[in-house]
């Protein structure tokens, strides 16, 4: 995946859209962020100087991916085998019914891509008229994060079986993708050296948040403004 | 001697109390336990695929245009033929006054049914690729009655439901890929 | 034998031997682990066939194209942006995508109810049948006309580009009464500017498409302006390097650093509302130097040397005016921005060939009409409006749709009577001024005459109007209150009956133009599925009390139902066989003004099949080559505002010019100014917050219940405040308690405040959260449109 944050105005919608995709349950009250659940969070960033230099930019982030086999935070840590990183797409797999609820992977997630269902979750009885079958709400003391749509690739690989198309050659849209309305997210294969993303990957405007770490993050952002690239390292040296 | 045999004869009446506890453990657990775990219950209407047989499988179990498989149809299917009774029958009397007249869903229980985190994708295990439908599900095309419907009482599943381990037991076997978001959402 | 301790223990060894031998511990171990995945208490979500429908939003003027999936049918688990769609090419802003919660809301209208207690008693509503519920309204509207007095019954619509407000206008024509008035936007303003520069009765399209400059005075681009999701999706071409097309500049003037400010190429940080006066320097440096458009300026334009009025008088002409008093100088003291940058502004825009100015207010509220006209100027100056067209003017009717209204007697004595509370200084032109503020001024205070009914319809103004309690002591004072919300928000509980509509995504229904765009724009909204409630379409609804009231009201709302009003426009469509309907390919490039597009249809059947598959009907806008004004020029200065100004007014009365509205209060009490801001994030019209969009909203913006204002460092050290501090905001108008984020987001000595919290009505997840900007902001009504205008307010910010 990447992310044009030249192009991203921050409106959100990304964010929505996953929310609807992936029942994702909510609170009246969403203020304490270390507790709220969020696949996909928006952070402001600002590049610290004074009226009228001041600039503020949105950073969408969705879970990393990583895709460094010994430096996948996450699975590395997890005691019961419910996240694991799938060698064949490369997704980080977190299956919550599995999950026991340790929060571990919350711990070494360096992005905080992961949230914790501290509470049953709970829909309004007519909203619940709205969740989808496609993804299985989640229950109280397990975590869940982004999980690239991938029932969409499931999906995707069917249409094909049964077109009779091969189903490793799919390809599909996350959510987040669908939603934004300035086509800032491009998602594809980054193995494939014709495909968009790899091809932006290479881009000058190219950055990946951490890099320093070995994570190995399959997200991508792109950015002109090198505030926004100093600040993707957090001042680590 | 006689406290040797004393003693002997003690640890023979020993191990007929063991015994007892473990056959009659053996008994609970074998014969028991499994009438208690799972309550029976009747489907709300009698289907018999065998009085079907004017249909083909495909005529109502087949895949739809997004690679879906439509599993059991809805009652719309049924109104197809049964919009006014065929028969005397008291079960067809159900169906249509209290089902397709009212279009209501039929609460089927299924037998495989799997819960809300299981993805199975029908499309990836079809005849063509040398899976049976029996090799899940039970052979219907003699069927004189419906099968007792079988649920746990703990977890709520169908006697039937595949268990995880026997996925990833064929999985492994045939090569397919045992990732966790091939079979989880 | 007796059965000692011994024997027991053996045989519980034998047991425990056994068991371990049987399924029951692995069994039991296996599925206690699997009923904790599966809690009874958790939904299950139903299973089904996927399919997908087709619709319009309705839930801003966007018009952006949907799609939704529904499980069996019924039940709809996920919206997305239609790629097929003309304008919004499958994009969605984040009020679209949260669309479902909304459907679904648990603050539904479930069907007609009747306030049985007092007004405003939400205890007090009763479910009333649908027959019942229509007698009491038509008996009502009997009634009043019985008495004489048709003018007393009003309306307030939200929906202003719906056949439904074509219904309404019809209704009150043949009705009689013109106290018919939507939701004030900023298109109040500029209609009456343009009106009063050209003749024309048309909304402005700017053709941001082909634009390679644009200077941007204060609209907020990315925060939900004009029809958001075609502005995001122009934004994200402007920021696409084109081989062969040079890069768009965007340079943005305002006060805060906005999320347009801080995406823009340049940004300029001036004072704030003094984004007019900036315009006018830069027309002064254009004159001066010789800059602008000559040739547009002598032969379409008048007003821009000295001219005579129509008594003789001289009167001074634009460049005089702007010569003598806003060098760059005198702007710079009022602005806050160099002098230097306002001349380099001035060259840069005047070297430009495709350059557009834009303008508007973080909230969507009339601006001061002088300043309106200031912006018009500039764009005239710049040519801007000659052939090359970056801004057209786009009919707001592309059609006369409806038949012209039967009215009787009655009707013509009734629409004859002045809208209550308009001040007379308001200009006669085609557009009618839409002065809400006056009228619920004049209601609130008992003036001029009483309203005997008051219909409410998709609006909100006891949250969402500026000023919103005016709204609520007038609401308390109309003698019945009609509301057909289809939710139960702060106005509904107001009403003494409530005929819900049917929602957003299951009615029939229909978006006529499209805010901002530089064509002329029709879509027919479908429903995505089927309504689950007791609900009815309101243009039904009023066909309905049409028909009821029998007579010339009848003939003039003939139609069985709002689904046939509908097919006329589609009629209408095929009948005047000029523009195209287009799906995603439609460049609006290619649409230029005066140039009628050639019809790819012809039968009527065959347009309404199209429109309700997702297509949308466009067409160029008029071109401007002869003004209906009384020089037939454009003019900068305006004759029209000869009869509502005095005789002996001064020149800069006829023109623009910087004339901010001083705020009430006392400098001294309140030594700061409060300024509002609108993100995507919020939702500030006629719908709440959705639960998820709430998620979107850091805790710096609103934490628990309070919602944070920003302030500068400088003030908050001033002021003794720290970051998150508690504070208490006051304004003329009251004060509330609000937290504090110190940011050098505003200049110093302001306060700014997100709008789109504060509700008081609806659930759990949206109520009592922070404070509605509307009741803290002072309105000013504009000494010559009467329209009410909001720039700033004075505040006072202490520790709480």
């Amino acid at each position: 995946m990447v992310i044009d944050l030249d192009k991203c105005t921050g409106c959100g919608a990304c964010a929505v859209a996953c929310q609807q995709e992936n029942n994702v349950s909510f609170r009246p009250d969403e203020s304490d962020k270390l507790r709220t659940i969020a696949w996909m969070t928006l952070y402001r960033l600002d590049n610290g100087k004074d009226y009228p230099e001041h600039r503020e930019a949105m950073l969408p982030r969705p879970c990393m991916q990583c895709d460094s086999p010994h430096h996948s935070p996450c699975t590395f840590v997890c005691p019961v085998n419910a996240t694991v990183r799938d060698e064949h797409t490369g997704i980080v797999d977190h299956i919550a019914v599995r999950c026991i609820g340790c929060r571990y992977c919350m711990v070494a997630c360096p992005y905080h891509a992961r949230s914790f269902n501290w509470w049953d979750p709970k829909w309004p009885k007519t909203m619940e008229a709205m969740l989808s079958p496609e993804v299985s709400p989640r229950m109280r003391g397990v975590v869940e994060k982004c999980t690239f749509c991938h029932h969409r690739l499931n999906r995707a690989r069917d249409r094909a079986r049964i077109n009779g198309e091969d189903p490793d050659g799919v390809v599909y849209t996350p959510a987040c993708a669908e939603a934004c309305p300035t086509g800032a997210i491009t998602f594809g294969n980054l193995r494939d050296p014709h495909s968009d993303v790899a091809r932006l990957a290479k881009d000058p405007r190219a950055f990946r948040i951490l890099e320093k770490l070995h994570t190995e993050p399959k997200v991508y952002y792109l950015s002109s403004d090198q505030w926004i690239h100093k600040q993707s390292d957090n001042d680590l040296s | 001697m006689g406290e040797v045999k004393n003693s002997t004869s003690k640890k023979g009446l020993g191990i007929v109390f063991f015994l007892a506890g473990f056959v009659g453990a053996l008994i609970l657990g074998w014969v028991v336990f499994p009438n208690l775990l799972y309550s029976s219950k009747t489907q709300p209407v009698t289907f018999l695929h065998s009085s079907h047989e004017d249909s083909s499988c495909e005529d109502c179990h087949y895949f739809r245009d997004d690679g879906s498989y439509s599993g059991v149809p809805g009652v719309a299917k049924c109104a197809e033929c049964h919009e006014e009774p065929m028969t005397e029958s008291e079960d067809e009397r159900i169906l249509v006054e209290e089902y397709i007249q009212q279009e209501r869903e039929i609460p089927w229980l299924v037998y495989a049914w799997q819960p809300d985190n299981v993805y199975f994708s029908h499309a990836a295990h079809t005849e063509e690729q040398g899976i049976e439908c029996v090799r899940c599900h039970r052979d219907v095309s003699a069927e004189e009655k419906m099968p007792v419907y079988k649920e746990n009482r703990i977890t709520g599943y169908s006697k039937n439901t595949m268990k995880m381990v026997e996925c990833e037991k064929c999985h492994a076997e045939k090569g397919a890929s045992n990732s966790c978001h091939i079979c989880h959402k | 034998m007796s059965l000692g301790r011994r024997a027991f223990l053996q045989f519980v060894g034998g047991a425990i031997g056994g068991t371990l031998l049987t399924p029951i511990p692995w069994k039991l171990a296996d599925d206690s682990a699997i009923w904790t995945q599966n809690w009874s208490w958790r939904p299950s979500p139903e299973r089904g066939e996927i399919t997908e429908t087709t619709g319009t939003c309705l839930l801003c003027p966007g018009g952006c194209g949907i799609q939704a999936r529904l499980v069996n049918g019924h039940r709809a688990i996920y919206v997305k942006g239609n790629p097929d769609h003309a304008v919004s090419r499958g994009g969605l802003c984040p009020v679209g995508a949260a669309g479902l919660q909304y459907l679904y809301a648990p603050y539904r209208i479930t069907q007609p109810l009747k306030q049985t207690g007092k007004r405003g008693d939400p205890q007090g509503f009763q479910p009333i049948a649908w027959n019942e519920a229509l007698k009491i309204v038509a008996d009502k509207l009997a009634a009043v006309r019985k008495k004489g007095l048709p003018h007393t019954v009003a309306c307030i619509t939200g929906q202003d580009r719906s056949s439904v407000t074509d219904l309404w206008k019809q209704f009150f024509a043949a009705y009689g009464s013109p106290n018919l008035y939507t939701m004030p936007r900023h298109s109040d303003s500029t209609r009456l500017a343009v009106a009063l520069a050209t003749g024309y009765d048309a909304d402005l399209g700017f053709h941001l498409e082909k634009a390679t400059y644009v200077l941007n005075f204060g609209a907020p681009l990315l925060e939900g302006w004009a029809a958001p999701v075609r502005i995001q999706q122009i934004f994200s071409r402007w920021q696409t390097e084109q081989p062969g097309l040079p890069k768009t500049e965007l340079v943005h003037v305002e006060s805060r650093c906005s999320l347009t400010a801080s995406k823009a190429d340049r940004w300029i940080a001036c004072k704030p509302g003094t984004e007019a006066a900036l315009a006018l320097g830069i027309a002064h440096v254009l004159i001066r130097e010789k800059l602008y458009d000559a040739a547009f300026v002598s032969e379409k334009v008048f007003g821009f040397e000295d001219w005579t009025d129509a008594a003789g008088a001289l009167r001074k002409g634009f460049k005089a005016l702007v010569l003598a008093k806003y060098s760059p100088k005198d702007v710079a003291a009022v602005t806050g921005v160099d002098a230097q940058v306002i001349q380099e502004l001035a060259r840069e825009l005047a070297r430009q060939k495709n350059a557009v100015v834009l303008w508007g207010q973080s909230s969507d509220t009339p601006n001061n009409l002088y300043h309106d006209l200031a912006f018009l100027a500039l764009n005239a100056l710049i040519g801007a409006l000659s052939d090359k067209a970056m801004v057209s003017l786009v009919p707001s009717q592309p059609w006369q749709a409806l038949p012209e209204p039967a009215m009787d007697l009655e009707a013509f004595k009734g629409l004859g009577q002045k809208p209550l509370g308009q001040p007379t200084s308001v200009p006669k032109t085609k557009v009618r001024p839409n002065t809400l503020h006056a009228f619920l001024n004049a209601l609130a205070n008992g003036e001029e005459y009483p309203i005997e009914l008051l219909f409410v319809h998709e609006a909100n103004p006891a949250y969402g109007l500026s000023e919103n309690t005016l709204a609520v002591q007038a609401l308390q004072k109309a003698g019945m209150v009609v509301s057909f919300a289809s939710y139960l928000d702060e106005t509904a509980a107001y009403a003494d009956l409530i005929l819900p509509n049917h929602n957003a995504f299951e009615r029939l229904d229909d978006v006529i133009g499209l805010p901002g765009a530089p064509f002329a724009f029709y879509a027919v909204a479908t429903p995505i599925l089927k309504p689950h409630y007791d609900t009815k379409s309101t243009g039904d609804v009023v066909l309905g009390l049409a028909k009821t009231l029998g007579g010339t009201v009848a003939q003039s709302l003939p139609w069985k139902n709002y689904e046939e009003v509908l097919k006329l426009r589609a009629a209408k469509i095929a009948e005047g066989a000029t523009g195209l309907l287009v799906d995603a390919t439609f460049d609006p490039a290619s649409v230029e003004p005066g140039v009628s597009l050639r019809a790819n249809f012809k039968k009527a059947a065959d347009v309404w099949k199209k429109l309700t598959a997702g297509s949308c009907w466009v067409e160029a806008p008029q071109a401007l080559d002869a003004c209906t004004t009384p020089s037939g020029r454009f003019e900068l200065a305006c004759q029209g505002l000869l009869a509502s100004v005095s005789t002996n007014a001064g020149d800069e009365l006829f023109m623009a010019h910087y004339k901010p509205l001083p705020p009430s209060g006392n400098a001294g009490e309140l030594p700061l100014l409060l300024t509002t801001y609108r993100s995507l994030s919020l939702a500030p019209g006629y719908v709440p917050n959705a639960p998820f969009m709430n998620k979107l909203l850091p805790d710096d913006l609103l934490l628990k219940q309070d919602v944070f204002v920003e302030v500068h460092p400088e003030t908050a050290r001033k002021l003794g405040l720290r970051h998150k501090a508690k504070a208490v905001l006051k304004t003329p108008l009251g004060e509330a308690p609000v937290r504090v984020r110190v940011a050098p987001t505003v200049p110093a000595d302001v306060v700014a405040l997100p709008e789109g919290l504060g509700h008081t009505a609806y659930d759990e997840y949206v109520q009592g959260k922070g404070v509605n900007a509307n009741s803290l902001v002072e309105v000013h009504l504009d000494p010559v449109t009467g329209l009410g205008t909001v720039w700033a307010t004075r505040a006072q910010l202490r520790l709480a």
